[in-house]
């Protein structure tokens, strides 16, 4: 499915949270997505044969963040990009493990080292960090600290 | 004409009362400047050594106090039968089984891995410790049964290694549990792990309880 039959089957359901549709190299498409719309296009998309759910990840771009979701079609043989903007003030979108269960850890290590809330996610803990972890450290504002300095922050969580 | 096969003396039927001559006094041992008294025990089957050792062990503490018999006895039993926790935490775990592998087969020095901390009186952290297992790493340690040691196997488990300034690594596991020995190398070479084993019964023969 290319491109453009991805946004013919897309569009109906989406409506204006479908920002764009366009080619990317390795990929069937790379569908960009409003957060409005993260629901309705995880129903559609996981509708159209893309049942597995390759990985979630976060991209810190200092002046906002992006969110991005990798999912594969048994069928087609082919993975798709889908990727949403947020704002970096106030980064969240909804969750999608109620769609692809496997999310649920994927958004976890998302959330906690890129700070990304998945909103109504069954179970946001922290999954490779301490619990109480204060630090998000794949952001660009995280500083390397002296192992003693980290030590004092970490140590009794 | 074939040679006549050997034949063995049948064992000879005893009694579970051991006749006071089974049990011998047999000069002293050097044990961590001590002399320990040696004691042969006579006893052709298991169900009549129990008894006999029992009664061996009864009269030795009787005669001698607490600390110049026990605490050798049980300092040279337990330093060369030391069993290591069985677990990887990281590359260094590829060292620590091959180890244990057929070519440098660490058990002919007594030490074998148990699966259990409750079996076990050595820990041999193997690789990177983050924060996240740190908790962890206590909770074995402290289920470990007392006399116990910790060996700090490879740089990360001594300081960090590569890992040092990592946002969860915590900077040497001597942060979490105390270390007997460290062992430099990334990864140290197995018979680099052998050797700080082989230091580490060292300590134990000359630890004072
Ligand atoms: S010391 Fe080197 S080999 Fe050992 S766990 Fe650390 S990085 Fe891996």
């Amino acid at each position: 499915m290319g491109p453009e039959e991805l946004r013919a089957a897309l569009a109906p359901a989406l409506g204006p949270s479908l920002v764009g549709v366009e080619p990317f190299e390795g990929f069937a498409a790379r569908v960009r997505f409003r957060r409005e719309g993260a629901t309705e296009l995880f129903r559609a998309v996981h509708g159209l044969g893309n049942t597995h759910l390759s990985m979630v990840a976060g991209i810190d771009w200092v002046d906002h963040r992006e969110v991005l979701y990798i999912v594969w079609s048994d069928a087609a043989k082919q993975y798709t990009l889908l990727s949403a903007d947020l704002p970096a003030d106030d980064p969240h979108i909804e969750t999608a493990s109620g769609v692809w269960p496997s999310a649920n850890w994927h958004e976890r290590e998302t959330w906690e080292l890129v700070d990304i809330t998945f909103d109504h996610h069954p179970d946001l803990r922290h999954l490779l960090t301490p619990d109480g972890y204060e630090f998000r450290p794949l952001l660009r504002s995280f500083k390397i600290h002296e192992p003693e300095e980290l030590e004092v922050k970490v140590r009794h969580v | 004409m074939s040679a006549s096969p050997s034949v063995r003396p049948a064992p000879v039927a005893r009694s579970m009362t051991l006749p006071p001559e089974s049990l011998r006094l047999e000069g002293e041992l050097p044990m961590a400047g001590a002399a320990v008294p040696f004691v042969e025990i006579e006893a052709l089957r298991a169900r009549e050594f129990i008894p006999a050792a029992k009664e061996a062990l009864g009269s030795l503490i009787s005669n001698r106090s607490r600390e110049t018999l026990i605490g050798p006895v049980f300092n040279w039993a337990g330093r060369n039968s030391l069993f290591p926790l069985h677990w990887g935490l990281a590359c260094c775990a590829i060292e620590f089984a091959a180890a244990f592998g057929a070519r440098w087969d660490a058990e002919r020095f007594g030490v074998v891995a148990r699966s259990s901390p409750r079996q076990c009186d050595l820990m041999i952290v193997n690789g990177t410790v983050t924060w996240k297992v740190a908790h962890k790493l206590i909770t074995l340690y402290e289920q470990m049964p007392e006399p116990k040691w910790v060996i700090a196997m490879g740089n990360c488990a001594t300081g960090g290694g590569p890992f040092r300034t990592a946002y969860s690594v915590v900077p040497g596991v001597d942060k979490l549990v105390p270390v007997d020995v460290y062992i430099a190398g990334c990864p140290p070479r197995p018979e680099a792990l052998l050797d700080g084993i082989l230091t580490l019964e060292k300590l134990i023969r000359e630890r004072k309880e």
